[in-house]
């Protein structure tokens, strides 16, 4: 009991002061320059939550308990999400490499189609064996 | 959710806040709205320590990259050269906890995300304030996560300076995760140990989350770690990509030094002040050293640089032993046109100014005529196109 309570005052503090310093940083930095442009982070910040919790993962709960059923199709669902949260702004960002041709080289569009229809290959592979299973 | 825990006991120094009335609570805010069995402390747990091990990782790696880069004056002649591959493995680490916090992202967040409709949705002002800083970690990570990534492509669509922000965001999410685990620590405490028999359908959430941190892991750490080259599909670098086998993070064309002036000449300052053309440089001791580029975005690759050891120029020019440079590119602009080496670098026998490598003469693009290449440095500071070498 001692010791969860003196660990919880040593998180809050600690916790206290980082939230501090990245404020005091924020409002600070001469490059983010707050007083000329006090609102550029806050609008991304706000964005970003409302997005997330307001459109992507009202979306993910749906596809829960509508598409996603089963084990295997569930599974196969949230590697589709990842794998696109990770490749998808290669996908729409290739060719843009502001005359840098190392940037973005691969062939990111072909590499996450593949990709999802190897995931999609899989779970109906393992959806169907799970479903003979079930009935035998 | 969680019906097996107590509701907290209010502390004395609290102010308990009234329950809105019930005609409010609409939507999402009734009781009953999610069903899946999933969204319960054990399952925010398990997927919270992986999460908070990929932010601490990142939040680590983050501020040595910092300091490398921008050393405070007290550090500056104490950062070590060596291990030679030391930067490289520490960013390549920090991408790849990156990356791996995505998904790890998602899946606590969709693990938690009734609570956003708890009722009341204030208990009391330390509730409220801790919702409030639920609210900055939350909104901390998804512009860290989404900043990071998309800096790795070279891709800056928000209108904020990116290194800046991201630095200061990181702060506000590790405190926010601090904040969050002391608030919560009660509740991780009795769920930290997994209790049998477990839930079948949390393991296979588990299983899935934990594939999608493989996938995304195995597809992407192709740009720094050799072995998994092959499997580098998503990465926006590959490491035998570019001129001579290297990817570039400034061509020529950019910093505009396509074409050098035909009377280059290194310029070394010191007691005995030396002038050199390529040819003469040519002509002194050359060393050759495998050596990495070990890009911030988090890509590196290795090479094998030949040219003159910055000891051996500094010891012609009769500089002290513990002379800190000044290296001046021919870059017309840039934030690393002009940059400072500690000593410890300086006097590294492996840090060369490199005329060739991998065999041939340097692209344009990898700094023809002449480059600075040292061991456990940002990518960054590794000057391209010297001009100048000056004692401070
Ligand atoms: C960057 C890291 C993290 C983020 C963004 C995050 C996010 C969240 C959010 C938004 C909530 C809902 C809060 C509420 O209103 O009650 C939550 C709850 C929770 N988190 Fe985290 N979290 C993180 C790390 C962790 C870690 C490291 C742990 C534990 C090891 C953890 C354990 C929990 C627990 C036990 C709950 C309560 C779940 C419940 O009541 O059912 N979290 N987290």
């Amino acid at each position: 009991m001692r010791t969860m309570r003196t660990t919880r005052a040593l998180l809050v503090l600690a916790g206290l002061a980082l939230t501090g310093c990245g404020l005091y940083g924020i409002a600070t930095d001469p490059y983010i320059d707050l007083a000329q442009h006090p609102f550029d982070i806050l609008r991304w910040a706000i964005g970003g939550l409302v997005l997330h919790d307001g459109l992507w993962v009202p979306l993910a709960c749906l596809a829960g308990v509508t598409l996603a059923r089963s084990t295997p199709v569930r599974t196969g669902l949230i590697l589709a999400a990842a794998v696109t949260a990770v490749a998808l702004p290669a996908v729409l960002r290739a060719g843009h490499h502001n005359g840098n041709p190392t940037v973005l080289p691969l062939p990111y569009l072909r590499n996450w189609l593949l990709t999802l229809a190897a995931i999609a290959l899989l779970t109906t592979t393992w959806a169907l064996l799970h479903h003979h299973r079930k009935r035998r | 959710m969680d019906d097996d825990t107590p509701a907290p006991r209010r502390k004395p120094y609290d102010l308990p806040l009234p329950t809105p009335p019930d005609v409010l609570r609409r939507g999402p805010l009734r009781e009953g709205t999610f069903t899946s069995a999933l969204h319960e402390p054990r399952t925010a747990v398990v997927i919270g320590r992986w999460l908070g091990a990929a932010l601490l990782t990142c939040f680590l790696t983050g501020l040595l990259s910092h300091v490398l880069q921008q050393p405070p004056t007290w550090l500056r002649d104490h950062l070590p050269s060596r291990p030679v591959n030391g930067y490289r493995v520490t960013q390549g680490l920090h991408v790849i906890s990156g990356i791996a916090a995505i998904p790890l992202l998602g899946a606590k967040l969709w693990t938690v995300y009734p609570k956003l409709f708890e009722w009341p949705p204030a208990r009391s002002v330390l509730h409220a304030l801790e919702r409030l800083s639920i609210a900055i970690l939350v909104a901390a990570m998804l512009l860290e996560v989404f900043t990071g990534l998309l800096n790795t492509l070279q891709w800056y669509p928000w209108p904020f300076p990116f290194r800046q922000t991201h630095f200061w965001l990181g702060w506000l999410a590790v405190g926010g995760l601090l904040l969050h685990v002391a608030a919560k620590a009660p509740l991780i405490a009795r769920h930290w140990r997994r209790v049998r028999p477990g839930l079948a359908q949390r393991r296979a959430f588990l299983t899935a989350v934990t594939a999608s941190v493989g996938v995304v892991t195995l597809t992407t750490a192709g740009q720094t770690v050799p072995w998994l080259r092959a499997l580098d599909l998503f990465a926006p670098r590959r490491p035998d990509l570019g001129p001579q086998g290297l990817p570039i993070n400034r061509t020529a064309v950019q910093a505009g030094t396509s074409t050098v002036p035909a009377d280059w000449q290194l310029t070394v300052d010191g007691p005995r002040p030396l002038r050199l053309s390529l040819a003469e440089l040519a002509q002194l001791p050359q060393t050759t050293a495998e050596l990495p580029i070990s890009c911030v975005e988090g890509w590196s690759a290795s090479a094998h640089w030949t040219g003159v050891r910055v000891r051996d120029l500094l010891d012609l020019a009769g500089a002290p032993a513990d002379a800190r440079l000044q290296i001046t590119s021919l870059e017309k602009d840039g934030p690393y046109r002009v940059v400072e080496m500690p000593a410890t670098y300086a006097r590294d026998p492996l840090t060369l100014l490199a005329l060739r490598v991998n065999g041939q003469v340097l692209d344009p693009d990898h700094g023809y005529p002449a480059r600075i290449i040292a061991p456990n440095r940002p990518g960054v500071l590794q000057t391209k196109w010297v001009t100048r070498i000056e004692l401070i």
